[in-house]
């Protein structure tokens, strides 16, 4: 399996007022194509820093990145948000759904951002079929339960193939049933399309759908 | 668009009504006319004296006095002597007869139209009505028209008038014949009317000035109408702003988009202004008479204004969307 992603020796410190508060003190991580990565600790640790940091969201204080062999570390902001437009789909706690589209909306600005005539009904059934969310292709996000909300924002950050998808602990704003149909998709996701799949998360349950736990503490892995 | 429609609005038609002076010639006191003011300093003993210089074939005496009107502005009334001033300008009853007493007036069309028909009475200037004798066509200077008598009368100017029109034999003369009268009686005025008459948008001082500089006002507000619009609606958007950036979406994808609803915007807030502008227009054209018009020049300059306007105005919030850091974007509440 070919390592989708590398992380070396990263380290972020945020300026605050006059004080420099590190947030990663020097973490090194590789991550192989398909694999499905949970990454758990404490409030503060780094956890959210690294997964900014592994989306070209920040630029690190120190270390390099790569992306499916594009170096996210060196490149300007544009080129950032190039890689960032190809390789990378995000998942947020909070689902991030344009409240005004529809979720075939949704899926189809991301097809829209993506550009190069990105726009593919069929994969777009496809994921929708998948995430059964077939019949809600029409509704808008406040007409959706929390569930289904973030399995449309699961099927846009999928729906233009990216490298990886970085989940924001997905589950954090879903009752246990739908935490279970949105962990279900992510495997699914995962097996079927070997997707690579990094998943920040404070739920065990959770972490025990991943297939690796990466265990962080103070700006560390542990 | 209403207040330069008005304004070109009311320029046209004073222009068209005059137009309709058949006289080659006007004569009259130095600053004796002015656009909303005139007085009646001229004695009507020139009307004998101009008619024996060689090259004139009539004259006519006219007196015009400008009143405040009902509604807002300014309104004129003439008096004339309707046999020598009607034959001279080619002006014909179509309705009713002449006015003969001190208490009748004749309209043109156009007032006619705002419900004063023959037989009715009107409120010119002063406490006392006018009985509307007759309805006159084609319009021709101060839309009412009184005998010239009753208007030396009422303003205390007997004998007087503003100004005389002086009909040549030979119109491709009227300059010889000008020079003539400016010999035989120096210290007056003597003007061809098609000078004073070509444009009167160009001769009111500032008026074109002013017309460019409430454009360039309107283009300044609506760039910051559309800048206030978009930077509020970005401020609340902060956060989609940053699932776009999160997306992937390039400085230039935002700016684009963030443009084209500037430039939505701004065509629609167009198309219910220009409605607007000429509802208004209408409305005040009743209930005034005041003259509004739509014209396609001014209405292309107007939109080309509101979307360019638009468009800057958008540009530096858009701007500033595009350079929002992508994480403060998504924690913003």
């Amino acid at each position: 399996m070919a390592t989708i992603l590398k992380a070396d020796n990263l380290e972020k410190t945020y300026r605050v007022g006059k004080v420099d508060v590190p947030a990663l003190r020097g973490v090194s991580l590789a991550v192989q194509e398909g694999e499905f990565v949970g990454i758990m600790g404490p409030s503060g640790c780094g956890k959210s820093t690294m997964l900014h940091l592994l989306g070209g969201l920040l630029t690190p204080t120190k270390g390099r990145i790569v992306i499916d062999g594009e170096d996210l570390t060196a490149a300007t902001d544009a080129k950032r948000t190039d890689i960032r437009r190809r390789k990378i789909g995000f998942v947020f706690q909070r689902f991030n759904l344009f409240p005004t589209l529809t979720a075939e909306g949704n899926l189809r600005l991301a097809e829209r951002i993506h550009g190069n005539g990105a726009d593919d009904p069929d994969r777009r059934r496809e994921i929708l079929r998948m995430l059964r969310l077939q019949d809600k292709m029409h509704h808008k996000p406040l007409e959706l339960s929390g569930g289904e909300q973030q399995r449309v924002a699961l099927a846009r950050a999928v729906v233009n193939r990216p490298a990886l998808v970085l989940a924001d602990e997905p589950t954090g704003n879903l009752d246990s049933e739908n935490s279970e149909i949105v962990l279900k998709m992510f495997r699914e996701l995962n097996n079927r399309f070997n997707q690579t799949i990094i998943m920040i998360t404070h739920n065990p349950e959770a972490a025990a759908a991943c297939q690796r736990i990466i265990q962080m503490r103070d700006g560390h892995i542990v | 668009m209403l207040f330069t429609g008005l304004a070109h609005g009311m320029s046209e038609d004073l222009q068209k009504r005059s137009s309709n002076v058949r006289a080659e010639l006007i004569f009259t006191r130095p600053g004796s006319i002015g656009l909303t003011s005139s007085s009646a300093n001229l004695s009507t003993k020139y009307v004998e004296l101009l008619q024996k210089i060689e090259g004139v074939e009539s004259v006519t005496p006219v007196i015009r006095y400008f009143y405040p009107s009902g509604s807002f502005g300014v309104d004129q009334v003439e008096g004339v002597d309707w046999a020598g001033f009607s034959q001279m300008n080619n002006i014909r009853l179509i309705q009713g007869h002449a006015p003969t007493t001190p208490d009748e007036i004749v309209i043109d069309e156009t007032k006619a139209a705002r419900n004063h028909p023959v037989g009715s009475t009107l409120k010119v200037f002063g406490p006392n009505l006018y009985r509307v004798a007759g309805i006159y066509a084609p319009e021709s200077g101060a839309r009412v028209k009184m005998t010239l008598k009753a208007l030396q009368d009422a303003l205390e100017a007997p004998d007087k008038c503003t100004f005389i029109f002086v009909k040549v034999k030979n119109p491709s003369e009227q300059l010889i014949v000008a020079k003539r009268i400016d010999e035989a009686f120096p210290g007056n005025k003597i003007q061809p009317t098609r000078e004073l008459f070509a444009s009167i948008e160009t001769s009111i001082p500032g008026l074109s000035v002013f017309m460019r500089v409430l454009v360039g006002l309107a283009a300044i507000v609506s760039a910051l109408v559309v800048m206030l619009a978009m930077h509020t609606t970005i401020t609340e958007r902060t956060r989609e702003i940053g699932i776009l950036k999160a997306m992937g979406a390039s400085r230039a994808y935002i700016i684009g988009e963030i443009e084209r609803e500037a430039l939505l915007i701004s065509f629609l807030g167009l198309i219910v202004g220009f409605i607007l502008a000429a509802l208004a227009g209408f409305g005040i054209h009743k209930a005034t008479g005041l003259i509004f018009q739509f014209g396609g020049w001014w209405a292309l300059t107007a939109g080309l204004i509101g979307l360019i306007g638009g468009a800057l105005g958008a540009f530096y919030p858009a701007a500033r969307a595009a350079n929002l850091d992508p994480v403060t974007a998504l924690s913003y509440e």
